[in-house]
C-alpha cells in the first residue's frame, strides 16, 4: 500500500483539478474545503513516504507492467520524496493564503479555473520529482509551463498577456532544447530511461564526446533557460511581477525549484558526475552561476517596485543553488538542497508579508514605506526576519545556507567564490536593509495614517507566520534538514565519487 | 571528396532537421511579429521531432507491425510514439499562444513586440 502512495499523490492533485471544474463559483467555500483536504492529504502522504523511503529504500513503479526500456517508470528515493514534502508543504500554506488574497487581483468568473490551474501545476511537479524517464520528464516539464503562464495571464490585463507570451515562448524553447538534448542521448543509448542512460553511458561515453557535450549544452541550456539562470533571466521579472501574488510565491518557489531539481537530475543521475567533471562542464555553470548572483542583485538595486524587487533577486538566488550544484562534491550539493529549502522558506515569506502590506494599503512602491511598522507590526515583523535571512544575518536560515556553500567552495579549491557569496550578500543588504530601516525608523506619512493591520484575514496571516518560525528554527536547529540532505544526496543515481 | 559526399547523403536527416533548428531558432529570435515567433516556434519544434523520429530508421527496415511474418529487421518504433505526444504539446501550446496573441491585439491594436515594447515603457508598474 504504501508502495503506490507517490501514485495516489499524484491522482489526488489531478482528480481535485478535475473536480473543482464541476462546483459553481457560487459555492467557492466547497473549493477552499475540497483544496485545503487534498493539500493536506498530500503533504500527510509525502512525509509518510519519505519514512518509508528512508527505512526501506527507493520504490520502483512501472507503468502498465512493461519492460524497464519501453515502460515509463516511476523512482522514489529519499532525494524525490524530500522535494516533493517540501513542495507540498508550500503547496499547502500557498493555498490557504491565497483563499484569502484571491478575491483582490482575481476576477471572480476565474476563481475556479486559477485553482484549477494550481492543482495541475502541483501535479505536474509531482510528476517531474518522480518520474525517471527523460520524455516523461519533458512532457511534465511542458505542463508546468504551460501552467505557468496560464497563472501569468490569469489577471485579464494586456500587460499580462504580453508577459505570459514572452515567457511562453522561451520556456517552449528551452523544453525543446532539452527534447534534442534527449534525443541525441537516445542516438547513443537507445533507452529514454535515466537509470538505463546513465548506465549506458558510463561505458561509452569516451567514444561519442562530441554527443556528449553537444547534448548536455543543449539540455543545460534549456532547463536554464526555464530556471531563469543569469543570462537567460530576460522574462523573469515581467512574468513573475504581474502574477498574482500567491502564485508569484509559487512561480519563485516552486517553479524554478523544480527545474534545478532537473538540472540536478541532468548532470548527476544522466551523464554522471565524473563525465560531467571530466568534460569540464561544471566550470561553465560555476562561472555562470557566479555571474548571476552578483548580476540579479545589481538590477535589484535599481528597482522600487517591491514585486520587481523580489523578482531579480531570485535570478540571484538560483546562481547560489546551481554554484552549490556545479562544485560537484557532497558539501556542494548539500549546500544546495539546504539553500532551495531556506531560500523557498524566505521568498514565500517576503511575497506573502509583502502581499499583506499591498492588500491593505496598496503600496508597492518601496519609498513609501516609511513606519510601516507602526501600521502594520506583524507582516513588517515577518518580511524583516526574511530579508535579513536573504542577506545572511546570523540564527536564520539564511546564514546557514551561505556558510555550508562557502565551505564547500573552500573544499572544492575554489576560494574565489567565496569572494562571490560575500559581495553578494553585501549587495543583498544595499536593497533589503534601507526597505527595513524606513519601515522600522521612520515617521509614518499623512496618507497611510488610517490604515490598520486588523482587517488582515487569518488565512493570510497564519502561512506567513509559519514561514517566519521555520525560518528561524532553520536557523537554530539545522540538524533535523541535514540528515535528510545526507541521506538524499547518497541516494542520488551515480553521484559524487 | 566522395567520402564527404557520401557522407553527407547518409546523414542527410539529421542535415536537414539541424536546418529546420537552426531556421527556426533564428525566426524566433529575430523577428518582433508575434505570429512569425509562433511560426517559428513550430518550425523549430519540427526539426527536433524529425530528428528524433529519424534516429528509428532501419534502412531496408519493415514497418513494425505483427503478422505472423517477423523475418528481417524492423524500424524502431519507439521514437514515432514519443513524438506523437510531443506534436500534441507543441499544438496545445501555438493555440494558447494564438489566443494570447488576440487578446494582445485588442489591448495594444499591434502585433509587433518592438512597437509594444516603447508604449508599454511610458506604463506606470503595477
Amino acid at each position: 500500500m504504501i508502495e503506490l502512495l507517490p501514485l495516489i499523490n499524484m491522482m489526488i492533485l489531478l482528480v481535485t483539478a478535475l473536480l473543482i471544474v464541476f462546483i459553481p463559483i457560487k459555492r467557492f467555500g466547497v473549493i477552499k474545503i475540497i483544496g485545503s483536504l487534498a493539500f493536506s492529504l498530500v503533504l500527510i502522504f509525502s512525509v509518510v513516504t519519505l519514512l518509508h523511503v528512508q527505512a526501506n529504500g527507493a520504490i520502483s513503479y512501472i507503468f502498465g507492467g512493461y519492460e524497464r526500456f519501453i515502460g515509463v517508470e516511476l523512482y522514489i528515493d529519499v532525494f524525490a520524496s524530500l522535494f516533493t514534502f517540501f513542495i507540498g508543504l508550500l503547496g499547502l500554506l500557498t493555498f490557504i493564503y491565497s483563499i484569502g488574497y484571491v478575491h483582490k487581483e482575481v476576477e471572480k468568473t476565474q476563481y475556479s479555473r486559477y485553482y484549477v490551474l494550481i492543482f495541475i501545476l502541483f501535479f505536474a511537479a509531482y510528476g517531474i520529482i518522480y518520474t525517471n524517464d527523460l520524455f516523461n520528464t519533458y512532457v511534465f516539464m511542458e505542463i508546468l509551463s504551460l501552467t505557468a503562464c496560464g497563472i501569468v495571464s490569469i489577471k485579464r490585463k494586456r500587460k499580462n498577456y504580453m508577459a505570459s507570451f514572452r515567457y511562453l515562448i522561451l520556456n517552449e524553447i528551452g523544453s525543446l532544447s532539452f527534447l534534442f538534448g534527449t534525443a541525441l542521448l537516445y542516438m547513443i543509448t537507445g533507452y529514454t530511461n535515466i537509470t538505463l542512460v546513465n548506465d549506458a553511458l558510463q561505458d561509452v561515453w569516451h567514444l561519442y564526446p562530441v554527443n556528449i557535450v553537444v547534448a548536455s549544452g543543449f539540455m543545460i541550456v534549456g532547463v536554464g533557460i526555464k530556471a531563469a539562470i543569469f543570462p537567460f533571466h530576460v522574462w523573469l521579472p515581467d512574468a513573475h511581477s504581474s502574477a498574482p501574488i500567491p502564485s508569484h510565491a509559487i512561480l519563485s518557489a516552486v517553479v524554478l525549484k523544480l527545474n534545478l531539481i532537473v538540472l540536478v537530475k541532468v548532470l548527476y543521475n544522466v551523464f554522471g558526475a565524473n563525465v560531467m567533471t571530466s568534460l569540464n562542464i561544471p566550470l561553465f555553470t560555476g562561472v555562470i552561476a557566479g555571474t548571476g548572483m552578483i548580476m540579479g542583485s545589481v538590477f535589484a538595486i535599481a528597482q522600487h517596485d517591491i514585486k520587481r524587487i523580489l523578482a531579480y533577486s531570485s535570478v540571484a538566488q538560483v546562481g547560489y543553488i546551481v554554484l552549490g550544484i556545479s562544485l560537484m562534491t557532497h558539501l556542494g550539493q548539500a549546500a544546495s538542497y539546504f539553500h532551495v529549502f531556506s531560500h523557498g522558506m524566505m521568498k514565500s515569506a517576503l511575497f506573502f508579508s509583502a502581499g499583506c502590506i499591498i492588500y491593505v494599503s496598496g503600496v508597492r512602491d518601496v519609498r513609501k514605506y516609511n513606519g510601516m511598522f507602526k501600521l502594520m507590526p506583524l507582516p513588517v515583523i515577518t518580511f524583516s526576519l526574511a530579508a535579513l535571512g536573504m542577506i545572511g544575518i546570523p540564527l536564520t536560515s539564511g546564514f546557514l545556507s551561505k556558510y555550508y556553500l562557502g565551505m564547500a567552495a573552500l573544499d572544492a579549491n575554489q576560494g574565489i567564490f567565496v569572494l562571490v557569496i560575500i559581495i553578494s550578500s553585501i549587495l543583498n543588504a544595499i536593497y533589503y536593509l534601507p526597505i527595513v530601516i524606513r519601515s522600522f525608523l521612520q515617521e509614518p506619512s499623512s496618507e497611510l495614517n488610517e490604515i490598520s493591520d486588523s482587517s488582515i484575514p487569518y488565512t493570510m496571516m497564519i502561512p506567513v507566520s509559519i514561514f517566519a518560525i521555520l525560518i528561524l528554527v532553520l536557523g537554530i536547529y539545522p540538524g533535523i534538514l541535514t540528515d535528510i540532505i545526507d541521506g538524499a544526496i547518497m541516494s542520488v543515481v551515480g553521484g559524487w565519487q | 571528396m566522395s567520402a564527404l559526399f557520401d557522407n553527407i547523403i547518409n546523414h542527410i536527416n539529421q542535415i536537414g532537421a539541424c536546418a529546420l533548428i537552426v531556421i527556426g531558432l533564428y525566426i524566433v529570435v529575430m523577428h518582433t511579429n508575434m505570429i512569425k515567433r509562433i511560426i517559428g516556434i513550430n518550425i523549430f519544434g519540427t526539426g527536433v521531432f524529425y530528428f528524433f523520429v529519424s534516429i528509428g530508421y532501419v534502412r531496408g527496415g519493415q514497418i513494425p507491425i505483427v503478422n505472423g511474418d517477423e523475418s528481417g529487421v524492423m524500424i524502431n518504433p519507439l521514437p514515432s510514439v514519443l513524438i506523437l505526444t510531443g506534436i500534441v504539446v507543441v499544438v496545445s501550446i501555438t493555440v494558447y499562444a494564438m489566443s494570447l496573441v488576440i487578446k494582445i491585439y485588442e489591448g495594444y491594436g499591434t502585433m509587433d513586440q518592438a512597437e509594444i515594447t516603447r508604449m508599454k515603457s511610458g506604463e506606470n508598474n503595477d
